[in-house]
């Protein structure tokens, strides 16, 4: 077991962060927001963060925290001018916001480092820490479902104008997802930070979109359980197919060609949704 | 006691008057028809008293409170929910869940509570449960509480749809053909209810094509043709009506 953790170690590292992400960018499409912000809000975490403890000498304990908190406020202010928007022109509006903190990042070399990023963050964050962060994140969305705002968001997802029917602020709604999703996603820019060493503006680009994304159709958008699960194997899958050597790529690109195509719902969903229905079709 | 009033109601669509000067009231604890042909602009009147639709001239109030311009959602907290012609049921959610976003306007639980699952949030969702399950009873639905709602019979698929609107408690409930392509017995069934709900204090504005249900139902009867209203009185007044005898009998 020790030897399996120390050997694996990294790849449960990458698991336990982009998990995180994952969880960032379920929560807005379980809202029905389709943004793809998470990215950039994560980059404003993470630099907040680093640049907190690097240049003020703020404790990570605090820095980190104040990241989430910048995501969050973030999140809020673009929600704004993104509540007119839907669909696809909500993708590219955040598509957008993606691309603006990636040029800042750059453009402000002074602050940012550019695109040389930030090198030297001491690493204090390791498994021990990433796994109770996202057992806690988890509980957060796991109850937010369970409660009056997953009612409100799922109700938002499948027909905007029956919440809206029924009371539900579809403006305000919309906005308290994105914020969570923002704050998530700052957390998580902020322990990846003080994981890594190291921080470049690009690792919060189009890759992260596509990944995070991809996380959350492979495994399913209505269940908790969806996004972690397709992190999980989309992060182990490079590694289980080690002896395809350079046909990797092309292996992840067809399974996930497959899940979209036989599972659109993603795999968990789409496995609860078969028990479920075994156990109704029962007498 | 609140009454919903309409107050020379006009909507255009371009050149088309889907709505044209239209003035009616629905009072607390009876059920009012809204009767007329197909295209006669009852839908309409339901989206412009919803917020779906903004008007073109007129205005609309609920008690003593302005709802001409107010947003969709400001008119369900206000006490106004409807249920749709054309069906709108959250179809992927379970029954059961697709009547529990109906309590949202009584959900006083705050964000925070919601966000971290504290125990007042949780309590809420119990409460929530205990009365869906009262609903479900009440119309006769408990065994398919875990079905998911898209699959269901569209007669099960429409009681569905109104044990969703009377989970918001409202002050007045709009039904638009809520008995279309049910039987007699089904019809009656829901009949009764409507009945009781008006006893209740309820005001119910009935929009149907079935005469026969309409007549036995409804205290008072607002005839519309082509935008216009062409009619209005108790049922026998309007069975008699030779305006109403040509325009929607078709005689
Ligand atoms: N959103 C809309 N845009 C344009 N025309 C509409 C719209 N909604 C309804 N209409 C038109 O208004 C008229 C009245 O429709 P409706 O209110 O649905 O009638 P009813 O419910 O009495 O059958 C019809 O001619 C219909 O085509
Ligand atoms: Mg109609």
């Amino acid at each position: 077991m020790i030897k399996f953790l120390a050997a694996y170690r990294p790849l449960i590292d990458l698991f336990l962060l982009q998990s995180g992400y994952a969880l960032s960018q379920y929560i807005v499409l379980r809202a029905g927001v389709f943004s793809i912000a998470s990215a950039g809000l994560a980059a404003i975490g993470a630099y907040v963060a680093a640049l907190l403890t690097m240049r003020l000498g703020l404790s990570p304990i605090l820095s980190i925290p104040i990241g989430a908190v910048a995501g969050l406020a973030s999140a809020l202010l673009i929600s704004w001018p993104l509540a007119r928007l839907r669909g696809v022109y909500q993708a590219i509006a955040t598509l957008a916001f993606v691309q603006i903190v990636l040029s800042l990042n750059l453009y402000a070399e002074a602050v940012t480092g550019g695109a040389m990023g930030l090198n030297g963050i001491p690493s204090l964050v390791g498994t021990w820490t990433l796994l109770p962060v996202l057992i806690g994140v988890g509980y957060v969305v796991t109850a937010v479902n369970a409660n009056k705002l997953g009612r409100a968001f799922e109700a938002m997802r499948q027909d905007e104008a029956v919440a809206a029917s029924l009371g539900v602020s579809v403006t305000l709604n919309q906005s308290i997802a994105f914020g969570l999703s923002g704050a998530i996603a700052g957390l998580y820019g902020g322990l990846e930070a003080f994981h890594s060493y190291a921080l470049e503006p690009n690792q919060f680009g189009f890759a992260f979109v596509v990944a995070t994304l991809s996380y959350v159709v492979f495994g399913g958008r209505r269940s908790v359980l969806g996004p972690i699960i397709g992190t999980a194997v989309l992060v182990a899958l490079p590694e289980l197919a080690r002896p395809l050597a350079e046909n990797r790529t092309l292996a992840y690109g067809v399974l996930l060609m497959l899940v979209i195509n036989f599972m659109p719902r993603g795999i968990v969903d789409s496995l609860l949704e078969y028990v479920h229905r075994r156990r109704m079709a029962r007498p | 006691m609140t009454t919903l009033v309409l107050d020379h109601v006009t909507k255009r669509f371009g050149g088309l008057v889907a709505t044209n000067d239209v003035s009616l009231a629905i009072p607390p604890a009876r059920i009012t028809g809204v009767i007329g042909p197909n295209g006669a602009g009852k839908t309409t009147i339901v989206n412009l008293i919803t917020g779906m639709l903004p008007l073109t001239a007129g205005a609309i109030r609920l008690g003593g409170r302005d709802l001409t311009h107010a947003a969709a959602h400001e008119v369900g907290r206000a006490g106004i929910a409807r249920t749709f012609q054309n069906i709108r049921l959250l179809r992927e959610a379970s029954v059961a869940d697709n009547i529990m976003v109906g309590f949202h306007r009584h959900e006083a639980v705050s964000v925070t509570a919601s966000l971290f699952g504290l125990p007042s949030a949780r309590r809420e969702t119990a409460r929530i449960r205990v009365r869906t399950q009262a609903l479900l009873e009440r119309f006769g639905m408990q065994r398919f509480a875990d079905h998911p709602a898209g699959a269901l019979a569209y007669g099960h698929q429409r009681r569905v749809e109104m044990m969703r609107a009377l989970a918001t408690e409202p002050d007045i409930l709009i039904l638009d053909e809520p008995v279309a392509g049910m039987n007699d017995v089904e019809a009656r069934e829901l009949g009764d209810i409507f009945e009781d709900l008006a006893r209740s204090g309820m005001g119910i504005m009935l929009i149907e094509h079935n005469m026969r249900f309409v007549m036995r139902l409804c205290a008072n009867i607002f005839v519309l043709d082509g935008g216009r209203l062409i009619a209005e009185g108790p049922p026998d007044a309007i069975a008699a009506d030779p305006a109403v005898i040509t325009a929607y009998l078709g005689i």
